[in-house]
């Protein structure tokens, strides 16, 4: 574990940041912004693992905590996206978010 | 566990509602009436852990229990003015509730509504205690992940869905930004509690992480707040979703976020706030201090909020979005007091929460009911209402002049707390006032515009029939609602100590004692 230097993992958290965030803002299928949230979340669950392992004896175990905790939190917010999904799907046959404009007018 | 009354009641009454539906009660008036009972004993016991005197029996948390500086390991403290925060969400949900009981008795979903306006209730009063950013950042998250399927409940309505998943993607955006921000503040202290964060803003740890970490939060919390410039998705939202929703959201759910930066940013030894004494709990404040740069930061966005709130409510020709758009500009008046930081602003933007609940839930109630008198989204469609309903009229004009400040109502009192606390902070607070005084008077004008919509202009000449409910086709439990938004409105604006009073001291104890 100590052969690779903290800073590697925060750089890739950082880009897997910068991934799902620029995937929310540019992506207008709701399924590809699903993942690109689930990737944004996945960064700051990194984070914590990162940060727990490296923190020496006893301080570790919140952050292992908050990584599990957050595993459970994306699936429910992936499970509620989904669901808006469907309906949405139901009501109004598409899936693409940038043809979602009757509000705004 | 007995102090967790509260919030065990209504996740019990919220499952009954559940259970109930799964076998098949599904009647509007039964369940919301469960959901009012439950809103109710919620908000007594609530007031009893206040140590308000009629409802001393009810007590379940001792007094010597609050207040206290939570330990570094807590995940949750009880301080009075986190009590009063859930008295405030408390009594939002139920007026909520109280209205929602004069929905079309025939619509589907009353147990989704009801049963997920208490869950989001319990988020929003777990929130208001949390001492640690993970068991807030959760329970704010309950909040969100309730919200969005509150607004998309009515499966059937396009314009409902597109809102919740415009709902959806910013919140799950936001959620993203502040759990990356919280994991950056772990990484720099090494622990997630806020008492521990606070102390820790000193050279200690990696102070360019925590930096990062802090501005993640404001953006991710900023957006729950409706702060500019995370504020473009609110409009949409409060337009789209089911009116009743809407005044649950603009004037119950957003406010978490506000409690989420109270809890953040003020506290014993916090980052904002002026300490009474040099070192507290043997941490000194060093010379690389997060507060003056926080502090300019906050207080440059509450400018903002309400400059843009207010013009850009101006510009509207429809009531929920001129509504919605208020809500933006209230919001920046509550940041200010964050952003002063000292006790008397936390007891100002404290009161204004409770007005603005009050004012906004009240309006969007109206407007709720309004609309099922066959009157059109925009604001002309008001025209006339003075003559045809001259009561509902002078509730909803009462709101709207409390909003807008003047006095003898709770909203010129509520500004007034805070615009005097800015004033006595000095500094560059006083501009901060002065921005709030302005932006009062700027909003006068779009309030003043609905005024004359209601009263000066004539009737259309087609006027459908109202449904057939009590009040004239509003309802006993929405006329209930408003009815104790009136009430409130005056009695707080004209005496407002009994309330203000526990309000400073709760905000007095809160500087000093946590979390």
């Amino acid at each position: 574990m100590s052969a690779i230097p903290p800073v590697d993992f925060l750089a890739l958290s950082a880009i897997l940041l910068g991934i799902g965030l620029f995937g929310i803002l540019t992506r207008r299928n709701f399924i590809l912004l699903l993942i690109s949230i689930e990737i944004a979340m996945n960064a700051a669950i990194l984070n914590f693992v990162v940060f727990a392992a490296y923190s020496g004896t006893g301080g570790g175990i919140g952050g292992q905590a908050a990584a599990v905790v957050l595993v459970g939190l994306a699936a429910t917010e992936v499970a509620v996206g989904l669901a808006i999904v469907l309906a949405l799907n139901r009501v109004r046959g598409s899936i693409n978010v940038a043809e979602a404009t009757t509000l705004r007018q | 566990m007995l102090a967790f009354l509260p919030e065990v009641v209504l996740l019990a009454t919220a499952l009954v509602i559940f259970l109930l539906d799964v076998v098949g009660e599904r009647r509007l008036e039964v369940l919301g009436g469960i959901a009012v009972a439950g809103l109710l004993a919620s908000l007594a016991l609530v007031l009893a852990d206040l140590g308000f005197a009629p409802l001393a029996a009810l007590r379940t948390l001792p007094a010597a229990d609050v207040d206290l500086i939570p330990a570094t390991s807590a995940l949750f403290a009880f301080t009075s003015l986190g009590l009063a925060f859930e008295a405030i969400f408390l009594t939002a949900a139920l007026l909520v509730a109280l209205a929602s009981l004069s929905r079309p008795s025939g619509e589907k979903g009353a147990a989704v509504f009801f049963g997920l306006l208490l869950i989001a209730t319990l988020g929003m009063t777990t929130a208001a205690i949390a001492a640690d950013l993970i068991f807030l950042l959760l329970a704010v998250e309950v909040v969100g992940i309730s919200t969005y399927l509150l607004v998309g409940y009515p499966r059937r309505d396009p314009r409902g869905l597109e809102a919740a998943m415009k709902f959806y993607i910013v919140g799950a955006l936001s959620t993203a930004l502040s759990f990356f921000g919280a994991s950056l503040l772990f990484g720099a202290y090494g622990s997630t509690n806020l008492v521990i964060l606070s102390q820790a803003t000193g050279s200690v740890g990696y102070p360019a992480l925590a930096l990062a970490g802090y501005a993640l939060l404001i953006a991710g919390l900023g957006f729950k707040l409706t702060i500019v410039p995370f504020h473009a998705w609110a409009v949409d939202v409060y337009d789209g979703a089911p009116t009743d929703v809407s005044a649950f959201l603009a004037g119950g759910s957003k406010k978490v976020g506000l409690v989420a930066f109270f809890l953040l940013f003020i506290g014993p030894v916090s980052l904002i706030v002026v300490r009474p004494v040099a070192c507290v709990g043997g941490v000194c404040p060093t010379a690389f201090d997060f507060a003056p740069t926080l502090q300019l930061a906050l207080g440059i966005l509450a400018v903002l909020t309400m400059t843009v709130g207010n013009v850009l409510a101006l510009l509207q020709r429809e009531m929920k979005r001129m509504l919605a758009y208020s809500s933006i500009s209230q919001a920046g008046y509550m940041l200010l007091g964050i952003a002063v930081g000292t006790a008397p602003a936390l007891a100002g933007a404290t009161f204004q929460v409770l007005a603005h609940v009050f004012m906004k839930s009240g309006a969007f109630l109206v407007v709720a009911g309004v609309a099922g008198l066959g009157v059109g989204p925009l604001i002309e469609d008001w025209r006339g209402l003075g003559q045809r309903r001259p009561v509902l009229a002078t509730a909803f004009a009462l709101m709207l002049l409390s909003l807008a400040g003047i006095p003898l109502t709770v909203g010129f009192l509520s500004k007034f707390v805070l615009f005097s606390a800015a004033v006595n902070a000095q500094g560059y607070f006083v501009w901060l006032a002065v921005a709030g005084v302005l932006n009062s008077a700027l909003s006068v004008f779009y309030y003043a515009r609905v005024l004359k919509v209601m009263y000066v202009d004539p009737s259309p000449a087609e006027i459908p029939a109202p449904p057939a409910l009590p009040f004239g086709g509003i309802g006993y439990g929405r006329a209930a609602a408003i009815a104790l938004v009136v009430i409130a409105i005056v009695a707080l604006g004209v005496d407002p100590q009994p309330v203000l009073g526990p309000l400073q001291s709760a905000a007095n104890h809160f500087v000093l004692t946590g979390p």
